[in-house]
């Protein structure tokens, strides 16, 4: 789809949207039309901002020295010998966090592939399974190494949350991996992998959208990816202009939710000082 | 390549979208999809994968056990919990009058003592070793390194103390004092003088006095040295800024990476 056809379809699903809200919106929620707007124009600066990057425009990519630090931890780990241990959390994927984790572990797989370094992965649901032992087939299949790939490089060990965490630690002590990644969902087991990983000397990375870990794995970890970083670890690890894009349209999309907030604020005090009669807390409001 | 690539792809993209434009429409069967069925589907998909990820503990196991591997006696652990928790759950009840299926949770049946006795201690053994981890990462944490690291450690005091009922004995006086002994320290670091040190201590515990005195400070006065107000200013403002910032980058992460999901921008899924 070339500019023109792209912007005549985002103009006509726009007036196709004006007539039927003008024709009475039938079984529209009529209080979330901010919220669908702001979704609307989200999508649409990501698009704008993918289909740039496609079209060849140089887009800068800050390094993010825990994504760097990634090949390193693996190198480490084929120098000493040793097991790269992946964690891709405890939850299953219904979890954005666990697909992105499962995505990561393509590109690891891919390294470990490329250094003929082992990899271990163990998961706590069966469904994250399956998809993680696929990440790792297709990866070492791309890589040419289809012979060094086994189903049990990725295995399952229990859904209960510190019966995983006791099953890991097992193999941390046992194994003693030199690189532990941590890429996913986690709850309070992150802080007892994370220092058992630290215990035996692994080379740690994590990334993880728990808000609540980030301050464990920030202690214990060697680079930690912080919310929205590993989120962007597809994009830098695949260096795919698309995804790239995406993180720019990310990037501007941060800059229209600060535009708002300070529009808000500056409303809000016109609105309190009797200057404006709109509440802007109203019209912002979701039901 | 239908099979493998399109079709996936489709199945996102459909499910994606009427996941995400179903929550703006008020239609009974869309709601009833978006809010139960899709995570029903889910429930009922992971379930049966559970005798995948079963099985695959067996064999792993067993493996160690027959190949003799590093640590392979654990695994025979592994493998008699595995046989107990079955036999416990389909074919022993070890209370006959409770009946098949509420004895899982029912008192006096062998699955439920096998849950009060083994399984919970065990659980709570790993959790209750969180205590000792929290302590050795807070020493890591708070050693003093450099600037944040110092902050981090004054912040982590000021909240733990002002916190508990300790907190609350502490006058601002105390604090207005201890702050000018470690004006001094910062006095002395500077200019390398006792001298310099010794005015800027002096001065300021008479000026703390005196003011205090004059003015007739309670335990709780200036407020903005009470612990107790300050830990919680210290919680609610730049504690909050800095959550809500990780959150907003948070949000906007899962967006995107949601949206690349139902555009098929992102492919990984399925191995591309």
């Amino acid at each position: 789809m070339n500019d023109r056809d792209f912007m005549i379809s985002v103009g006509g699903i726009s007036l196709a949207f004006l007539i039927y809200w003008f024709a009475g919106h039938p079984y529209f929620v009529t209080e979330r039309l901010v919220m669908f707007l702001t979704i609307m124009i989200f999508s649409g600066t990501l698009m704008f901002y993918i289909r740039k990057a496609r079209r060849g425009e140089d887009i800068f990519l800050r390094d993010i020295p825990g994504l760097k630090a990634i090949e390193e931890a693996v190198g480490r780990s084929t120098e000493m010998g040793k097991p790269v241990l992946y964690v891709p959390g405890i939850m299953d994927m219904d979890q954005v966090e666990t697909v992105a984790g499962v995505i990561v572990l393509g590109h690891v797989s891919k390294m470990t592939a490329r250094y003929e370094t082992t990899l271990n992965v163990p998961v706590s649901r069966a469904i994250v399974m399956k998809a993680a032992q696929e990440a790792c087939k297709e990866s070492y299949l791309m890589e040419g190494r289809p012979d060094m790939f086994h189903d049990d490089m990725v295995h399952y060990l229990t859904d209960e949350q510190f019966a995983f965490a006791a099953g890991v630690n097992g193999i941390m002590v046992r194994e003693k991996p030199a690189a532990c990644l941590y890429m996913g969902k986690f709850y309070a087991e992150s802080l007892i992998l994370a220092e058992t990983g630290n215990s035996i000397g692994a080379i740690q990375i994590a990334g993880t959208a728990s808000q609540a870990q980030i301050p464990f794995f920030v202690t214990a970890c060697d680079y930690t990816l912080i919310g929205e970083e590993f989120f962007a670890a597809s994009a830098y690890l695949s260096q795919r202009p698309e995804l790239i894009g995406g993180v720019k349209g990310q990037d501007m999309i941060k800059v229209i939710v600060i535009a708002t907030i300070l529009g808000g604020v500056l409303l809000r005090l016109l609105n309190d000082i009797g200057l404006i009669n709109f509440n802007i807390l109203q019209f912002l409001k979701v039901t | 390549m239908l099979w493998k690539r399109h079709i996936p792809i489709l199945i996102v993209a459909v499910i994606g979208s009427l996941t995400l434009f179903g929550w703006f429409i008020d239609e009974p069967n869309i709601k009833a999809f978006v809010n139960d069925d899709a995570t029903q589907w889910f429930d009922i998909l992971a379930s049966f994968a559970i005798f995948l990820g079963g099985f695959n503990l067996l064999k792993m196991q067993l493996q160690k056990v027959l190949r003799k591997k590093q640590g392979w006696q654990y695994s025979l652990f592994a493998i008699g919990g595995f046989i107990l928790a079955i036999i416990a759950g389909f074919f022993y009840k070890g209370n006959p009058d409770v009946a098949w299926g509420t004895h899982v949770t029912a008192d006096g049946t062998l699955f439920k003592w096998i849950f009060m006795y083994i399984f919970a201690p065990l659980g709570a053994t790993m959790f209750a070793l969180l205590a000792f981890f929290v302590a050795s990462a807070s020493y890591r944490a708070f050693r003093i390194r450099n600037f944040e690291a110092t902050l981090l450690l004054v912040s982590g005091i000021i909240i733990m103390i002002g916190r508990v009922p300790l907190g609350s004995s502490i006058s601002s006086w105390f604090i207005l004092y201890l702050l000018v002994l470690i004006g001094g320290i910062a006095i002395n670091s500077v200019f390398k003088n006792k001298q310099y040190t010794a005015i800027f201590v002096s001065v300021g515990i008479i000026i703390v006095t005196s003011a205090g005195s004059s003015m007739g400070w309670p335990l709780d006065q200036p407020g903005i040295f009470y612990l107790p107000h300050l830990q919680e200013w210290i919680y609610m403002n730049p504690n909050v800024a800095g959550t809500r910032s990780i959150m907003m980058g948070i949000g906007l992460g899962i967006f995107a990476t949601s949206i690349r999901y139902i555009l098929g921008i992102e492919k990984s899924y399925i191995g591309e």
